[in-house]
């Protein structure tokens, strides 16, 4: 028997639990029988016992060098390092929906371990519907896409590797996160469906998949900076988004959860939006399985590979079934959604959430609208077109910098309405802060009037941001604590609202980042012989030679280059190419990419000619490094949002909240 | 919240939210109208760019292999010149610039720019697809 074997058999278990518990849950609500639902409890648990199972098994298969699975002879080899080989469980197709499948057992686990803080109505539901996904996923997995799936004949003695590409330590960590945040969506959808045919929209009920989602939020910011920040140091061209198709399709579920997120603030606070936000929930979980469907259907002609594969069909399906189940199920309940109070005035904490909900659904909507526009053109009658990134860059800087600018009003407004007179004693300050910077900034050379005016709107949301922050330091600080105290103790006992403010710290950070390279970057292109140099910007470098380097599986070539700034020489760079002798025709390049303050500079060898020539691209990239810090600051907020209160501070707030929605009565 | 506080009379949504709303329903409609026209590029075959009229102004896409042994470089001046072949015809190709890591006989190029009808396809930008069996969702 090899692991392969006892991969199979923990599949098929995995599957009858899976479709036992869905029965059981069902059932048991339905009945009200609290044996059956602890039943399907329990079997949820051996769901994810046997997918861990599974799981295992094939990992062992990696290691053990097992080629007689058609997938380990396809994605690793005997030279590989074995934590190559471990990653390479998710590195292709079918071993990535094994960990799609593992991940959503182990949230479906951790749901029914900390499932007695939900409303018990709604927990059979939300097992019902997280056992529904699992059981479609293992079924691919059992059918179309079976990593376990042996080689008729005697196994090759070797195999084939992992694409160099993926060699990356970016890579081991990367992807799973992607996959993990797509998948997560999968949590608040199964609370959406459960609420839906409870016909129970609680505040408990928003409480709990407000967490879930803001989890969710938290796994996928961390795919996209991972991916951004992969694509930047391997890929070459200088950037970090290209608005592929394959990156809008994890963008998308990431600008919805965001409107989400925003959104039930006004549905915890007003009672209002309770059908809009069930819509974004599902809408995040459709775009989830959307996305991997466009991925692996092949529909869409981008850059990037898209393989294509069998699976395609089935997802397009799913997401069928799924939308027209919610669709149908949100129809029934219209009724009983509506909204416990009305809009007052635009110039409210409400008015800017539904400003904030347009703009990303703006967003959301244009980045589909160009995905899928070959696909829409075509359907038209017309030819085949597509649009590129000065399509996206056009469209969603705007709508972006208009967001960033609510973001910094937003805070300053009270529910519903707010006295002119106090938001602009608030905003000068900022309003100040913006017009001194849009002053000062063509002194030091920024003469694009759109850049100009994104970094001082930038300015001005940081401003706004920084100054309500050292307003609330400054009571505090009134009252006897210390300045660092009293910031420590804002953000202990106002998480949600603080760990906001460090999200849209770090949004404005990235933008900051992102206005700088887009605007401000810098390309040259040299061909080179030793001794020779070229200047760019501040920098000059200084070309000595190439250097050929043997290794047991790899070749690396790398040219040798001095930067000099100032007449004086920082350091020695090394960009280069590797060839993996499995993968011969796909090298991979080594980019220098050395960071100066807040500019980049990255060097790529493009070509070269024996040992005293190369062509090499030299970008240099502004403000680049702002980019990642402001994406550690969104994930740092995300989780301060997401990190649970003490008790203590619990009780406090359901002591407080009454006396408030009197104030609000009144 | 408490049932006391639901407001069970309908009131109209305010004229200034309506207002509000349509500008900036307008204005994403805009920006995304505006900006497909700017930008929507042609994507053709090989023997729909033999009938182009608009292919001298309007930059233009092109899917197709390079055939076998049709690469010629002059690495001092950065040109390319290459025949790619969409199936059922071929196309000479001329380009300027950094050429992609995994560019080789036998992959798919996609290429964009200006073709006059005569003399080889004037390529701005040459795209390279990765050819393998790189089958996972991550995003490159």
């Amino acid at each position: 028997m090899y692991f392969s074997d006892l991969g199979t058999i923990a599949l098929i278990l995995a599957l009858c639990f899976a479709l036992y518990a869905l029965i059981a849950a069902v059932l048991g609500a339905i009945r009200d029988s609290a044996p059956l639902i602890a039943s399907a409890k329990r079997s949820a648990l051996m769901v994810t016992f046997f997918l861990l199972v599974a799981s295992a098994a094939l990992i062992a298969s990696f290691l053990t060098h097992d080629f007689g699975v058609n997938y380990v002879a396809q994605h690793s080899n005997l030279a590989m390092p074995w934590y190559y080989t471990t990653a390479a469980f998710y590195g292709g197709q079918e071993g990535s929906l094994l960990y799609w499948g593992l991940m959503l057992a182990v949230f479906a686990a951790i749901f029914v371990l900390t499932s007695r803080r939900v409303s018990a109505a709604l927990v059979p539901y939300v097992i019902a519907t997280l056992m529904g996904i699992e059981a479609f996923l293992l079924l691919m997995l059992m059918s179309v896409s079976n990593p376990f799936v042996r080689v008729h004949g005697a196994p090759p003695p070797d195999g084939n590797g992992l694409n160099p590409l993926l060699m990356d330590p970016g890579m081991l960590i990367h992807p799973p996160m992607l996959l993990m945040g797509y998948m997560s969506f999968a949590v608040p959808f199964a609370f959406a469906v459960a609420a839906l045919i409870k016909g129970e929209l609680g505040s408990e009920w928003l409480r709990t998949i407000r967490r879930w989602t803001l989890a969710s939020w938290s796994i996928q910011t961390t795919g996209l900076i991972l991916g951004a920040w992969w694509a930047y140091h391997v890929l070459g061209w200088g950037g970090y988004w290209g608005w592929d198709p394959v990156e809008n399709a994890a963008l998308l579920p990431w600008l919805t959860a965001t409107a989400f997120l925003h959104s039930t603030m006004v549905q915890e606070r007003r009672g209002m939006l309770k059908g809009w936000n069930l819509c974004l929930v599902i809408a995040s979980f459709a775009l989830s399985i959307f996305g991997t469907f466009e991925v692996r259907s092949g529909i869409i002609n981008s850059v990037h590979s898209f393989a294509y594969s069998a699976v395609g069909p089935y997802f397009l399906a799913f997401l069928f079934i799924i939308l027209v189940f919610s669709t149908a199920l949100f129809l029934c309940r219209l009724p009983k959604l509506r909204p416990e109070h009305e809009f007052d005035s635009v110039l409210s904490r409400e008015g800017i959430f539904l400003l904030n909900n347009l703009l990303l659904l703006g967003v959301t909507f244009a980045t589909l609208w160009g995905t899928l526009f070959p696909l829409i053109s075509a359907a038209l009658g017309k030819q085949t077109m597509t649009v590129g990134p000065p399509f996206y860059n056009h469209v969603n800087g705007p709508l972006l910098v208009l967001l960033i600018l609510a973001m910094g009003v937003g805070p300053l407004l009270a529910w519903r309405r707010t006295s002119t007179h106090a938001l602009w004693r608030n905003l000068s300050v900022p309003a100040v802060a913006a017009a001194l910077c849009a002053a000062v900034l063509p002194l030091l050379g920024v003469n694009d009037v759109a850049a100009n005016i994104g970094f001082s709107i930038c300015m001005f949301t940081a401003g706004a941001i920084l100054y309500e922050l050292w307003r609330g330091v400054r009571v505090r600080h009134a009252h006897g604590e210390p300045y660092l105290l009293a910031l420590y103790m804002l953000f202990n006992r106002y998480r949600q609202r603080y760990g906001g403010y460090l999200v849209h710290l770090g949004l404005v950070l990235l933008a900051v980042g992102v206005i700088g390279s887009h605007f401000f970057q810098v390309q040259q292109d040299a061909v080179l012989k030793s001794g020779q140099e070229m200047s760019i910007a501040d920098y000059r470098l200084v070309y000595l030679g190439n250097i050929d380097m043997q290794e047991p599986a790899k070749q690396s070539i790398t040219a040798q280059l001095q930067i000099w700034r100032d007449g004086q020489l920082q350091q020695y760079i090394y960009p280069g190419r590797v060839f993996y002798h499995n993968f011969a025709d796909q090298p991979v390049s080594q980019i220098s990419i050395t960071t100066y303050g807040m500019v980049d500079l990255y060097v790529f060898l493009a070509n070269w000619d024996g040992a005293g020539q190369a062509t090499i691209r030299v970008f240099v990239n502004p403000l680049v490094p702002l980019v990642w810090y402001g994406g550690l600051l969104m994930l740092l907020g995300g989780i301060t949002c997401w990190w649970p209160q003490r008790r203590k501070t619990l009780m406090h707030r359901s002591i407080a909240q009454p006396q408030l929605a009197k104030e609000v009565a009144v | 919240m408490q049932p006391a506080l639901t407001v069970p009379t309908r009131k109209r949504i305010p004229w200034s939210f309506v207002l509000a709303g349509i500008a900036i329903f307008g204005a994403i409609f805009y920006l995304i109208y505006a900006n497909t026209q700017a930008n929507a590029v042609y994507y053709l075959t090989v023997s729909e760019l033999r009938h182009c009229t608009i292919c001298t102004v309007q930059s233009v896409r092109v899917a197709g292999v390079v055939q076998d042994g049709s690469i010629v470089r002059d690495d001092q001046r950065q040109l390319i010149s290459f025949v790619m072949n969409d199936g059922k015809q071929s196309l000479p190709v001329a380009y300027t610039g950094v050429v992609p890591d995994i560019f080789r006989p036998g992959i798919q190029v996609v290429v964009e720019g200006h073709y006059s009808g005569q003399g080889p396809f004037q390529a701005q930008t040459l795209l390279a697809k990765c050819p393998s069996k790189f089958t996972t969702s991550t995003t490159h």
